[in-house]
């Protein structure tokens, strides 16, 4: 969908001289001292698929914002490419001239920007027709256009108030509404939420993706909160120093940091929304479990030092769990948790979750049964077993318990980073 | 000894003779240029001044109350039906209209001329350092010096008067449009040139609305600026309420020169409540 190729910027009087030192490899610190020229973006490449939301995370200065807007050219590159699939071919942005440039930003890229970006003389209504507006609209088209975008970020009613009559969640919402209203496939998002109190900005995050699932644009998102990038994120690409460190869906990021830069992040990051029951799970059968006994072709397995609890598989799928000999109820994990919280977790329940549950859903599901939770896919067959051990180490180390990554844990592992 | 010890004896610089024949050669020689400065000021300001004579005293001061009651409010919509009610009865009505006329004319070409050289020097920073000095001449020059030039370029008379104040009033409304653009929420620029406006958009769609407040505070200097000048120019006979103060000084009737600057005092206050209001009301 978005091409970027090797996307250089640097700031200062007559920036070309960095570009010889940049490929000698000489660090920002070196050029910045022979030449005076402050690298902004080095050598970034990354694709964004249609659909997705991409999320790039930086602190200040990381050259995260330079970075957006050189995709839609307010900032000049230095060098390197932006390419943009569409419908009528490949376009160039890097090669675009003025009238061409105004035209993409018109009809394929529209943005959001942190500090909101409104026209405090216009409407609401205006605010959001603007892009219709300076295309050419008329009058009806963009006004229709423009009530229907605020009613899908919840503000129908709110038309005819000026942007500084609305608090600052509100004001955003408008600012959402005017980049949807221009029908651009492409939205880019300069950390929209990061000027907003804590809960208007999780709220607005779960605004954002309802709207995405409804309207499936193609999303950049820039942010310097990690957890916002690992909650909304398809894919996370982690910057610093005007540089890509890594690239990866938030799971992989949470579970793989490749540079300790990334790894320091994670250290404070919320692993129990990214991290998915897969994951954690210790496989059963393996090392951790030792076959208990064979009954009407069901095998029994026990985990080694726990003889309680005892889990029988045909053929790699689930039959029955028994603790202490006896059978118990299996229930899936999401209808457990549609039940009202019951005052005593049983101990006669085993949940079964899918691999695709994030820690937070195993953790609700332990406060209805105390028993380990299975992980099984759609075929059932069982891919492991999570009991406390694995959710204090999932969430400790943010990572799979040594042994059981050790025997595969599937997709985390695999380096699809690049 | 002499020679050096007072060198200014010795030599001189004959700057005076210098501009005297270059003012001469112009108004010799450029005649019909300076005519057709002239031709389209005259024809505003005689279009005007029409108009203001034309209505009937009565309902010009109840039109100036009521403008100032809708741009300020009741109080100085009161204030202004008093101040220009006194001016009347001093007999100072006509003399008011040529005055009022002659700043609308001044400020209109001054409008038509600053905001536009307003917006190049928000643009352009190079045309904003060159235009500077000359806006800081234009506003240090006592406003007499003037008159000398224009008299002898235009000639003398209400016209010439109300060009010498065109003059005299432009640099507040081109000052104060540049610092309004160049002031203008760089976000909402950026904003403007993101959904893909042209120049020309984001000038008329953002930057001038935003900068409005700015460039009328700008316009209410030129008003009062066109007033004080407006006033001076009498010397070169302008007319207007110049003229009682000047007659008052040279005949020592100190009744008439008072209530000639009254009726200056009480319009420029009007004038004056009534643009600021403008401007907030937006």
């Amino acid at each position: 969908m978005i091409r970027v190729e090797h996307l250089v910027k640097v700031f200062g009087d007559e920036p070309w001289r960095a570009l010889p030192l940049l490929e000698q490899g000489r660090s920002k610190a070196e050029i910045r001292e022979e030449t005076g020229l402050t690298v902004g973006v080095n050598d970034v490449s990354f694709e964004l698929e249609a659909g997705e939301v991409f999320v790039i995370m930086g602190l200040s200065g990381s050259g995260k914002s330079t970075l957006m807007r050189c995709v839609n050219r307010l900032i000049e590159p230095l060098s390197g490419k932006v390419l943009l699939t569409t419908d009528d071919g490949e376009i160039d942005v890097t090669a675009l001239s003025a009238p061409e440039l105004r035209a993409l930003r018109r009809e394929r890229m529209s943005m959001v920007f942190q500090r909101f970006g409104l026209f405090p003389h216009r409407t609401v209504l205006d605010n959001v027709a603007y892009g219709q507006e300076v295309r050419g609209s008329p009058r009806e088209e963009r006004y229709r256009v423009a009530r229907e975008m605020l009613s899908v970020v919840g503000l129908e009613g709110w038309g005819d108030s000026k942007p500084n009559e609305l608090s600052g969640g509100m004001q955003q919402r408008v600012g959402l509404a005017r980049a949807l209203a221009t029908q651009a496939n492409v939205l880019l998002m300069d950390e929209p939420f990061s000027a907003l109190d804590p809960l208007i900005k999780v709220n607005m995050q779960n605004e954002l993706l309802r709207i995405q699932a409804e309207l499936h644009r193609t999303i950049l998102f820039i942010t310097h909160d990690l957890d916002e990038a690992l909650r909304i994120g398809t894919r996370v690409a982690i910057m610093d120093d005007g540089e890509i460190v890594q690239v990866g869906t938030p799971e992989e990021i949470i579970v793989e940091p490749r540079t300790e830069y990334v790894a320091d992040f994670v250290e404070h990051a919320d692993p129990t929304g990214v991290m998915t029951a897969r994951t954690v799970a210790v496989p059963v059968p393996g090392q951790r479990f030792e076959e208990s006994g064979q009954q009407d072709g069901t095998t029994f397995f026990q985990r080694v030092g726990y003889p309680e609890v005892s889990y029988g598989m045909h053929d790699g799928r689930f039959v029955e769990m028994r603790v202490d000999g006896v059978p118990v109820e299996a229930m899936r994990l999401e209808d457990a948790l549609q039940e009202e919280t019951p005052e005593i977790r049983r101990r006669d329940a085993v949940l079964l979750c899918g691999p695709g549950a994030t820690l937070k859903q195993v953790l609700k599901g332990r406060t209805y049964s105390r028993l380990p939770q299975l992980v099984v896919d759609e075929d059932d067959l069982v891919l492991g077993v999570i009991s406390e051990n694995e959710l204090v180490h999932g969430i400790l180390y943010k990572r799979a318990n040594e042994e059981a990554s050790a025997a595969g844990t599937g997709d985390a592992a695999a380096p699809a980073w690049r | 000894m002499t020679t050096i010890l007072n060198v200014f004896e010795t030599y001189s610089l004959p700057l005076d003779r210098w501009v005297q024949t270059g003012v001469d050669w112009l108004s010799t020689n450029a005649r019909g240029f300076f005519q057709a400065i002239k031709w389209p000021v005259e024809q505003v300001l005689d279009g005007i001044e029409i108009v203001l004579q034309s209505v009937p005293p009565t309902v010009m001061l109840v039109l100036i109350a009521v403008l100032a009651w809708r741009t300020v409010g009741w109080k100085m919509g009161l204030f202004a039906l008093v101040a220009m009610g006194l001016v009347g009865f001093t007999g100072m009505w006509g003399l008011t209209m040529t005055t009022l006329a002659m700043v609308l004319a001044a400020v209109v070409f001054c409008v038509a001329v600053g905001v536009p050289l307003g917006i190049v020097a928000a643009r352009s920073d190079a045309f904003a350092a060159g235009i500077r000095p000359v806006l800081d001449v234009m506003q240090t020059t006592p406003a007499f010096v003037y008159l000398v030039p224009v008299v002898m370029l235009f000639g003398i008379g209400t016209v010439a008067g109300v060009l010498a104040t065109i003059v005299f009033a432009l640099p507040p409304i081109i000052r104060l449009t540049n610092l309004g653009i160049r002031q203008v929420q760089p976000e909402a620029v950026e904003a403007a040139v993101a959904f893909g406006s042209s120049p020309r958009q984001i000038l008329f769609k953002v930057q001038i609305p935003l900068a409005l407040p700015t460039i009328m505070a700008g316009l209410n200097q030129t008003i009062m600026l066109s007033l004080s000048m407006v006033v001076i120019a009498a010397l070169i006979g302008a007319g207007g309420l110049g003229t009682p103060v000047f007659r008052g000084l040279n005949s020592l009737n100190v009744g008439l020169a008072f209530v000639g600057g009254l009726g200056i005092v009480l319009l420029a206050i009007v004038l004056d409540r009534i643009t600021q209001g403008l401007g907030e009301n937006r």
